[in-house]
């Protein structure tokens, strides 16, 4: 059964709107090249702007699973692909000492792949339909990972040296995310199709906010949006989130907040906010953040 | 169609963008995939093309340029609006779908304006009329695959810069280099880290271990080589011809704090003064007079006194200096001693080794006290110094 025939512009765009995923047609452009093309995605942009998102929106509409590998610093082979039970082996091997068992069969017992700790790699491989497999952070990782998985992204195969060669029955769809706390290489870059998920515009955001709190005004959606717009143009340490955005939206609307003040602004702006200096450089701009926000409503 | 194409990423690649046969195969696929409806064979084209967010606006440019809609003033293609401010506007799923036939420009609303016509204008002209009217090289562009491979150039050129003669807009430059310097050594450490090798079996925990499995010793115990992470003291000389090298010193070690148990910085003319490093930033929490004479002798007796509760047996000492002295004592019976209290101390001479023991420096007496003396006169040699000292820990510990 070939995945890639079923993909068509309104199986991603119908499947983003059932995930209530919001976004440009650019980026609904580059999601079905990647599916129909079958190439990896490489998602570029600011912390908070949805990227890990559209790895589980994808798996949505692919209506399969999503398999998950987080990078960090100091990720290596062993914890992404696979290592070997060994406890299991040992009571195994503790187990059949009472039976004189000979050596070809003993490793025939524990070299199995009943003894094999499959790590989200070698499972994007080894499933038996067409999955989706999340890389998020690959910039956390280091320069030797990212070359072990460049070999792994090509051939979707590994060497087991006890189990022999496994090669992927299908290929998962791939998409890895950066927030580009360093340069990636360029052979990984090649390898994939390439999208810059920036933060979404005054009237994504709107459109967000007021589906995930419908609750609020509807003036109060676009006064936050235009707000939160304005506070990522500040030089701040790290900009709201969009996450951050919908948090602050629900206090509002727990505290029954009917429109932005200065005081209302002070009080809950920790929720989009979480650093102190950034808290501090922008109080004395509240004001004239909220009234560029009023003056589009008029 | 294809031909057109293949040019378009030639300009591409004359205008700084670097392209590869397989990124052009991918493109061509794209194509065939997205059709030539504007929006999203330019999308089509990016995401297979442009790999850097920073190429994008060259591309934009191009592309409006290459495929031009017909009619309108060549050149000056739509100018596109940042991502999500305009195509928000609800296109959904008129925007996806690739039309089969030209239609009329009015009859689709879009929030960037009309869009073109479709292929039947296209054919109409022919690229070699389209080429001949569109230059072929912009100077403007021509020079940014220049300018990449200057920068490379630049950036190994300031590698290579003594810290005395850099002038302070050369340091400005090497600021943004130390900071990806940073992050490399911090990448090697994080390498070290993993790798270090375990020291002698310890039969005692091994044969513990063995009961889990029935008496066999299955999984070996080993006598912790490194006593957990080091401690890391950096006394570094501010006075003027040094200052430089200090700032980068410091800008390299500390991104790296989280390899250290205990980070401690001091910067000294004549007396030691603790410092902290944020964001770029010296911030020392004494007053330090940067024009005093440097007194290595008197700064190191200070130290001495004051800090010597911080240099234990787990402590790696750091000194940056040219160790010129204003021929005033060099108290190097007090360097001995904290030679004796640390773990390794290491001299950072950013003097280049011809210069050592002329005029008043007084390196020789302090080398016979330190456990490694490096030069470090321009950011290449630092970087390299500080690769081999946490190299060459690794063996020692």
């Amino acid at each position: 059964m070939n995945r890639s025939a079923e993909v068509t512009p309104e199986t991603v765009h119908d499947g983003l709107e059932r995930a209530r995923y919001l976004t440009t047609p650019r980026v609904e452009t580059v999601l079905y090249l990647a599916l129909k093309l079958e190439k990896p995605l490489l998602i570029e942009g600011p912390a908070g702007a949805g990227k890990t998102e559209i790895g589980k929106v994808l798996a949505e509409i692919l209506h399969t699973e999503l398999i998950r590998l987080q990078c960090y610093e100091g990720l290596d082979e062993a914890k992404a692909l696979y290592e070997w039970n060994y406890q299991k082996q040992l009571l195994r091997i503790q187990a059949d000492r009472a039976q004189d068992l000979a050596w070809s069969e003993v490793t025939q017992h524990i070299f199995s792949t009943e003894y094999l700790l499959e790590r989200p790699l070698l499972r994007a491989i080894t499933t038996p339909r067409k999955v989706v497999l999340l890389i998020d952070e690959i910039d956390k990782s280091d320069e030797e990972f990212e070359a072990f998985l460049l070999e792994v992204l090509s051939d979707f195969q590994v060497s087991i040296p006890e189990l022999g060669t496994i090669s992927a029955r299908h290929r998962p769809a791939v998409v890895l995310t950066s927030n580009r706390a360093r340069e990636l290489s360029e052979a990984l870059k090649r390898r994939c199709l390439y999208l810059y998920l920036d933060f979404p515009g005054v009237d994504i955001e709107r459109e967000i906010v007021s589906r995930k709190v419908p609750e609020l005004d509807a003036r109060l959606h676009d006064q936050i949006a235009r707000f939160v717009n304005g506070l990522r143009k500040l030089d701040l340490r790290k900009a709201p989130s969009i996450a951050e955005t919908l948090d602050w939206a629900r206090a509002l609307c727990a505290l029954g907040i009917k429109e932005l003040s200065t005081t209302t602004v002070r009080q809950t702006l920790n929720f989009v906010l979480k650093h102190e200096e950034d808290l501090r450089k922008v109080d004395n701009k509240i004001s004239s953040l909220i009234g560029a926000a009023a003056r589009h409503n008029v | 169609m294809k031909s057109h194409l293949l040019e378009f990423i030639d300009t591409l690649r004359n205008a700084g963008l670097s392209i590869t046969a397989a990124e052009t195969m991918d493109a061509v696929r794209a194509v065939s995939i997205t059709g030539i409806e504007r929006a999203q064979l330019r999308e089509g084209l990016a995401a297979a093309l442009v790999k850097d967010e920073a190429d994008r606006p060259a591309f934009i440019d191009l592309f409006d340029r290459y495929f031009a809609v017909p009619g309108r003033q060549r050149g000056k293609g739509e100018r596109p609006q940042p991502t999500g401010e305009s195509e928000g506007h609800g296109t959904g799923k008129s925007g996806l779908l690739p039309r089969a036939e030209p239609r009329p420009a009015e009859q689709r609303p879009e929030g960037r304006g009309p869009e073109e016509r479709g292929s039947e204008p296209r054919q109409r002209e022919s690229p070699h009329q389209r080429l001949a009217e569109q230059p072929r090289k912009d100077g403007k562009h021509e020079h940014k695959k220049e300018e990449r491979g200057d920068q490379l150039a630049r950036k190994r050129a300031l590698l290579q810069i003594a810290f005395r003669e850099m002038s302070a807009p050369e340091i400005e430059e090497c600021d943004l280099l130390v900071t990806e310097l940073a992050r490399r050594f911090r990448a090697h450490l994080c390498r070290r880290q993993r790798a270090t090798p375990h020291g002698r079996l310890d039969i005692r925990r091994t044969i513990r271990r063995s009961m889990s499995t029935g008496g066999i010793p299955l999984e070996p115990a080993f006598r912790e080589r490194q006593p957990g992470r080091p401690d890391l003291v950096a006394l570094c000389d501010h006075s003027h011809s040094v200052a430089t090298a200090s700032r980068f010193l410091l800008a390299l070690l500390a991104p790296a704090h989280s390899f250290f148990r205990r980070v401690r910085l001091f910067a000294f003319v004549d007396q030691p003064v603790e410092i902290s490093f944020e964001a770029g930033t010296l911030i020392p929490h004494d007053r330090l007079d940067l024009y005093a004479r440097s007194d290595f002798g008197k700064a190191l007796v200070a130290f001495w006194d004051q800090y010597q509760p911080l240099l234990n047996r787990n402590t790696i000492l750091l000194i940056l200096g040219d160790a010129r002295n204003n021929r005033r004592p060099p108290r190097a019976d007090v360097l001995a001693r904290m030679h004796t209290a640390v773990r390794q101390l290491v001299w950072l001479n950013p003097e280049p080794p011809a210069r050592w023991n002329t005029g008043d420096s007084v390196i020789a007496t302090y080398q016979r006290h330190c456990d490694a003396l490096l030069a470090a006169s321009t950011l290449r040699e630092l970087y390299a110094a500080l690769r081999q000292l946490f190299r060459a820990h690794r063996a020692t510990a």
